[in-house]
């Protein structure tokens, strides 16, 4: 039988607001269950996709990303016009053999997503803060994008 | 995974939406590692966006429970695009087997990772046995 990872957080979250979300959940797991997964199965070259909120306020983006037990160093975040990219490895650290588990929900391995925001963003003032398992970045958008407010003279 | 003599056996856990405050609440089983050591069993769970006074860690004799306040409690600025991560509180139960000093059960809280020691009874760790 193979083993299909367990995601607690997004079969819930994700519906209704992110169908499309649920489609990539039914997607892996159709690709789990095609391509297989083989007894003795290495974890640390598995993959998975951690969850995401974006918000969209007035000057930026805040993008967060649950990545509990990840180090911060392994998480890397780069930018490519308005392509954000969140890439890295939750490794795992220790040497328990595996006969000595008696349950392996969590999930290790590389991970990626990437996102196309809607606006042009500062790319060099972009920041982030890891605290808790939640990566938080921040997005400023380029001056052009911020909403302006007009004033209407009436004559 | 096979169950094993002595081991933390987990009660069944779902996911969950019940009426709250402010429309529904979302109750999230969290993802759960459980292995043994010489000397105790552990207990790593994934609960991402906490501080450590808002988890809640109790055991008796049979059942070891694991539960949180919301997260993201207070951060409500901007128009969601896209909301994977939501508001949350994390609830789990697990049974406990035998032989486990209940008085010295631990917990730490590092990186949005849970991990509970349970340290085992003298009586059921493995001893090396001289021979004569």
């Amino acid at each position: 039988m193979s083993l299909v990872r367990w995601n607690p957080a997004r079969d819930l979250a994700a519906w209704p607001s992110d169908l499309f979300g649920m489609q990539r959940e039914i997607n892996r797991m159709f690709n789990n269950i095609f391509r297989g997964s083989e007894e003795g199965e290495d974890y640390a070259l598995a993959s998975w996709t951690p969850a995401v909120d974006i918000a969209e306020q007035d000057d930026e983006y805040t993008v967060k990303v649950e990545l509990p037990g990840v180090n911060k160093d392994d998480v890397k975040i780069t930018v490519e016009s308005n392509m954000l990219t969140v890439r890295g490895e939750k490794k795992q650290e220790k040497e328990t053999k595996k006969e000595n588990y008696h349950r392996f929900e969590r999930s290790y391995g590389s991970f990626q997503r990437s996102f196309t925001l809607p606006t042009a963003i500062v790319n060099d003032k972009i920041d982030a803060a890891f605290k808790d398992g939640v990566l938080t970045v921040h997005v400023p958008k380029a001056e052009e994008a911020k909403p302006k407010q007009i004033e209407v003279k009436v004559k | 995974m096979e169950n094993k003599k002595n081991t933390a056996v987990v009660r069944a856990c779902c996911n969950a939406m019940i009426p709250g405050a402010e429309g529904f609440e979302m109750i999230v089983c969290p993802a759960a590692d459980i292995y043994e050591t010489q000397d105790a069993f552990i207990v790593e769970l994934d609960m991402p966006g906490l501080n450590k006074e808002s988890i809640t860690v109790t055991a008796d004799a049979r059942i070891l429970s694991v539960s949180s306040a919301q997260t993201n409690e207070g951060t409500e600025n901007g128009e969601l695009l896209v909301n994977e991560i939501g508001k949350k509180r994390y609830q789990r139960e697990f049974h406990l087997g035998t032989g486990i000093k209940l008085g010295e059960i631990h917990a730490e809280y590092c990186d949005g990772v849970l991990l509970v020691t349970l340290p085992k009874a003298d009586e059921v760790k493995a001893r090396q046995i001289n021979i004569q």
